[in-house]
């Protein structure tokens, strides 16, 4: 509420109030002026703020960050690749197990609204299901990046399949 | 956050999703301070903070492909830099801070404020004192517990908005506000406490 009167956020009739009761009483009036003045020190301080690092630390972490540079393009191809793998894996289980009917209730609940929407899904999974065997390997990329935000969309800790 | 900084951090975040050359040492000029002194104020150890800068660098370079874009690049990191140094802390001795209770207003019975109340709001704004009170709100802020020091760190020693804050530190919003209040009461009070022995010297 404090916070609210001294940004100016406060509904005026509230702070209407609130002002006739400072003007009358001394204690608050001091309290809510030095608490103003503490929010305003330390905005000032923000300003004054110059992110100092010792030379020596800035030099080491200097060398570290440009060794770990070098390594970068590499690592971030490597790195890429997997997650790629990963992904494509986890859309595989995911259309398996709703061609099989194993999706979780949060996950079958995504689906359905999604496939109602989306004819490509939709058609991908429908013919998954009456043939038990994928159309033409993977899911193509469209469907596959629709799946991802899907998944995506599971609240934490949800897994799309049954146990 | 200003225009500008969102226009730097767009174009480094596309340099270092290409792989761009200089990306990296771009990154690590924008945000070397930034990371250090939020580590610093976290660990409060200078080789600990300098552990955590690299852990902090390594994580956002091998990470920066899977960033959704869902909240600000700059939060991303900041939050990166959180759990960098509370996992570290985490493995240590709590150091010592104060209990934050003893800071809180007392009011009587009758709804009035049970200690005596001056008003320094004037004396503060000399520019003579500036400095020495920088130190002071630096001084009493390391005292406090992890838990309203992170919060009024990234509110109002970073400036994020309230909303950012409870996004890098995965708290609602209610909760950053309740303890931002309460590092504020406290401040207000050591600073009040600070300034009358001053004046009792």
């Amino acid at each position: 509420m404090l916070a609210d009167y001294c940004n100016g956020s406060m509904d005026p009739r509230l702070r209407e109030e609130l002002d006739e009761h400072l003007s009358r009483c001394e204690p608050c009036m001091a309290f809510t002026k030095t608490f103003r003045a503490t929010c305003e020190e330390t905005r000032k301080l923000r300003e004054a703020i110059e992110y100092a690092i010792p030379d020596e630390v800035r030099k080491r972490l200097d060398l570290f960050v440009r060794s770990a540079a070098l390594k970068y393009p590499e690592k971030v191809k490597e790195y890429r690749d997997q997650v790629e793998r990963d992904r494509r894996e986890k859309v595989t289980d995911l259309v398996g197990a709703a061609a099989a009917g194993q999706l979780s209730s949060a996950a079958a609940l995504l689906m359905e609204s999604h496939c109602a929407a989306c004819p490509e899904c939709s058609g991908y999974i429908d013919a998954f299901r009456n043939t038990g065997t994928p159309r033409g390997g993977d899911p193509p990329a469209g469907i596959r990046s629709h799946l991802i935000a899907l998944m995506q969309a599971l609240p934490p800790g949800e897994e799309f399949f049954l146990a | 956050m200003s225009a500008e900084r969102w226009k730097d951090d767009e174009a480094l975040l596309e340099d270092l999703r290409k792989g761009a050359p200089g990306a990296v040492a771009e990154l690590f000029r924008l945000y070397q301070g930034k990371i250090f002194n939020l580590a610093m104020s976290i660990l409060k150890n200078e080789s600990d903070a300098e552990e955590a800068t690299q852990d902090v660098f390594m994580t956002v370079i091998r990470k920066v492909g899977t960033f959704q874009g869902n909240s600000a690049f700059y939060s991303w990191i900041y939050r990166i830099c959180v759990n960098t140094c509370l996992m570290r802390l985490r493995g240590k001795r709590r150091s010592e801070t104060v209990s934050i209770e003893e800071f809180m207003p007392v009011f009587t019975d009758e709804g009035m404020h049970a200690s005596p109340m001056d008003d320094w709001s004037k004396e503060v704004e000399r520019d003579a004192l500036n400095e020495e009170l920088g130190r002071m709100i630096r001084k009493f802020t390391e005292e406090l517990s992890e838990k309203y020091r992170v919060v009024f760190v990234l509110s109002d020693v970073e400036g994020l908005s309230n909303e950012e804050t409870a996004k890098v530190l995965g708290l609602t919003i209610p909760a950053i506000k309740s303890r931002l209040h309460r590092a504020r009461l406290y401040l207000r009070e050591q600073l009040s406490r600070y300034l009358r022995e001053g004046k009792a010297e």
